[in-house]
């Protein structure tokens, strides 16, 4: 049935025009390594049960910083749960937190906005674990929070639990670009799962009628939780819907960064050019369960599970970098083994922190101002608190 | 001086706060150059533009999320909803991605959802709700519904200029019976502020908006038998201003509660709580609700009337507990 005719490879994609700039192969190198050392660290807590829950985003990381890298400074991002990558891109000084990988004139004039890239990996291990030093201080789970700091040129929302509601919160991003008559893009992340949700539709609806300089990526590593892409969807690829918003649409191969990358490059030179909304579907393996533990993997057919494992992004984007002469055996050694000891040292660091302070559970709801004055003003009693 | 009708009001406000802060715009169905269902954007379109005066597509829940990006990048975005009860559609987008996000992550959501609504026109099960319980019971946001020109326009204003998201209540059936002679100038209305319509001594009324007018029509009618109603216009439901509620309960003694939504969980079993929880020792007789059956309003408009909570069931209610 459909199914299977869907499970073979992707599509090819359009033609690469350029050979990706250095600079960015080192940084995206080092990146997706950061990425996926994080997954490792956490999924090894999940395993023997130190934290309830993972979401790993190993196979991710080529589609989420292949796209997050071709944006600059205050263009915005919307992530959802396997876009650690693409959080890293934005927020991380490369330069600095691993200076020992970069040469000169790998810092953009961006990372001079950046602030302490270790103090950011700080908080952002803490708001994982719940803790007082994480971005939300404990009320909200991983990766639902967002940081929109212009002075530091990021403009990120975090998710919530419902996916696809943050589809028009990034049209909306995008919408206030249009107003400012700026040239700043926003780029969306969706799994191929909640494209069937109705946000889905209104969101890319609006983005065609007012051409949004938005793109979104659909993560399409075949499955939402159990339900497979014959269960989920009827046409042929996702991107096949774009034309019938009127935007531009194209499905790429998530295992080739440099396809990725330039596919994003032309995505972005659209939005900013005012020719409106990309919808980029990126096929990706399957390369773990939904959450750890939680039985899904195992769904997968044996082989097919097999397949996606040896399709590894990753591993494929580092034999690309030593096919052309980008790194050899040593380095990408060096890389792998530098990121995995930042990762353990913020880690080790988040667990020894404290929890956060009691009063958090009840700390306004409203941002001050009167209607926060009249909240406060209520009895304790018949609020609850 | 001027005379003001209540749809008049929204409009100036709009205008005002639109020509005060660039940051302020306007998302809704055909509210451009049609100006709205309701005429309430008339002339805005032409005087600020298609990217401040926007015409979305027949949408709500993505113009909401929308909305909600803008804000968050520090635009105030003002969102019309044909109707009040199209805005079950953003139900999501509502009390699970405006609502919270101050909460979690601190950042301020400025953003304003008017809702044309209530019943009196013979306009069915879907052009006549009153949904407004449905918004109180989330927390992170503020729930208003004025009952005057005079408050519409301040109310709107100071909605706008609020860091926090708030649902504004505007009853249709006010927009053009309502009129007020309004001076010029930035009048506004605080949020979280209730207001005694009219001062009584025996029975206290709580209420809003166009059951707010039914009300004081009661109270005139049991002055008439020599019974002193105070009633109280809410004004703004969440938050509550539980100050004004809870003296005028421990003068008078007595509540009625009038709302035009269902009973059944409506805000007036909230605000039932609250005054026999804070006011045990001084009442003396039950809290008393005049509401809506619990049914969906029926269209023809003879059905409709006989469950609207008017003056007449009002006037009744009244005269019973004013007997205890
Ligand atoms: C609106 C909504 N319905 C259901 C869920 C429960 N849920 C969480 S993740 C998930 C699967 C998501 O699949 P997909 O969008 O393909 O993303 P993936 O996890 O595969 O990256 C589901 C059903 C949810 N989070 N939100
Ligand atoms: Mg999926």
């Amino acid at each position: 049935m459909a199914a299977a005719k869907r499970s073979k490879p992707p599509p090819p994609n359009n033609p690469v025009p350029v050979a990706t700039d250095p600079r960015v192969l080192r940084r995206a190198h080092f990146l997706m390594r950061l990425s996926r050392a994080w997954d490792a660290r956490f999924e090894a807590m999940a395993r023997v049960g130190r934290i309830g829950r993972w979401y790993s985003a190993v196979g991710n990381e080529c589609t989420t910083v292949g796209t997050a890298l071709a944006l600059g400074a205050n263009d915005a991002i919307s992530t959802v749960h396997r876009d650690l990558g693409a959080v890293l891109t934005t927020y991380l000084d490369p330069t600095r937190l691993a200076p020992a990988l970069f040469e000169d004139g790998d810092a953009t004039p961006w990372d001079a906005l950046r602030p302490s890239p270790q103090s950011l990996l700080d908080q952002l291990a803490s708001q994982v674990f719940g803790r007082r030093g994480g971005f939300t201080r404990g009320v909200d789970r991983s990766f639902h929070y967002g940081l929109v700091r212009p002075d530091w040129g990021i403009r990120h929302v975090g998710m919530i639990s419902h996916l696809g509601s943050m589809i028009p919160v990034a049209a909306g991003l995008a919408l206030a670009n249009l107003q400012d008559g700026n040239d700043r893009a926003v780029l969306g992340f969706i799994g191929e799962g909640a494209t069937s949700q109705g946000d889905f539709h209104e969101a890319l609806n609006l983005a065609g009628v007012m051409k949004l300089p938005l793109i979104l990526v659909v993560e399409n590593n075949r499955y939402a939780f159990s339900t497979p892409l014959s269960e989920q969807f009827a046409c042929e690829k996702l991107s096949d819907r774009a034309p019938g918003y009127g935007i531009a649409g194209e499905t790429i191969d998530g295992l080739d960064f440099d396809a990725v990358h330039a596919a994003m490059n032309r995505a972005v030179a659209r939005a900013r050019a005012g020719e409106g909304a990309t919808l980029l579907e990126c096929m990706l393996p399957r390369m773990r369960g939904h959450a750890e533990g939680d039985g899904s993997y195992e769904l997968i057919p044996p082989a097919e599970r097999e397949a996606y494992l040896r399709q590894d992004p990753l591993v494929r984007f580092e034999a690309s970098l030593i096919e052309r002469g980008h790194a050899d055996v040593e380095r990408i050694r060096e890389v792998t083994e530098i990121a995995r000891g930042i990762i353990e040292d913020a880690v080790e660091r988040a667990l020894l922190t404290e929890e956060p302070a009691l009063t958090e559970a009840t700390r306004p709801v409203f941002a001050p101002g009167e209607v926060a004055t009249a909240f406060a003003r209520q009895s304790t009693e018949v609020t609850g608190g | 001086m001027a005379e003001t009708t209540y749809i008049d009001a929204i409009r100036r406000a709009l205008g005002e706060e639109m020509d005060r802060d660039a940051a302020v715009f306007l998302m809704g169905q055909d509210i451009a150059a049609f100006g709205g269902a309701f005429r309430a954007s008339k002339g805005l379109f032409e005087k600020h533009g298609r990217l401040r005066v926007i015409n979305t597509p027949l949408m709500e829940s993505g113009a909401i999320g929308a909305a909600l990006g803008a804000a968050l990048v520090g635009k105030r975005p003002v969102l019309e909803m044909q109707f009040a009860d199209f805005v079950s559609c953003g139900f999501n987008q509502i009390v699970n991605n405006v609502a919270k996000t101050y909460y979690r992550w601190e950042a301020p959501v400025p953003m304003v959802i008017r809702l044309p609504f209530g019943g009196g026109a013979g306009a069915g099960p879907f052009h006549s709700q009153s949904p407004e319980a449905w918004f109180a019971h989330t927390p992170g946001l503020c729930v208003v519904a004025p009952s005057t020109p005079r408050d519409a326009l301040g109310m709107l204003k100071a909605a706008i200029r609020d860091p926090n998201p708030v649902i504004y209540l505007e009853h249709r059936f006010l927009y053009r019976r309502e009129k007020e002679d309004l001076p010029e100038g930035d009048l506004l209305t605080p949020l979280g502020r209730a207001h005694v319509a009219r001062e009584g001594r025996d029975v206290t009324i709580l209420s809003w908006s166009w059951t707010l007018h039914e009300s004081l029509a009661a109270a005139e009618e049991l002055a008439k038998e020599g019974v002193s109603v105070e009633v109280i216009d809410l004004r703004t439901l969440s938050p509550l201003d539980e100050e004004t509620i809870f003296a005028s309960v421990r003068k008078t003694s007595k509540v009625l509660i009038v709302h035009e939504a269902t009973i059944t969980a409506g805000f007036g079993a909230e605000l039932a709580a609250r005054v026999a929880d804070q006011c045990f020792e001084w009442l003396d007789g039950p809290v008393r609700r005049v509401a809506y059956a619990d049914r969906p309003s029926p269209y023809n408009k003879k059905l409709e009337l006989s469950l609207l909570p008017g003056r007449e069931r009002i006037t009744a209610a009244l005269r019973k507990l004013a007997r205890y």
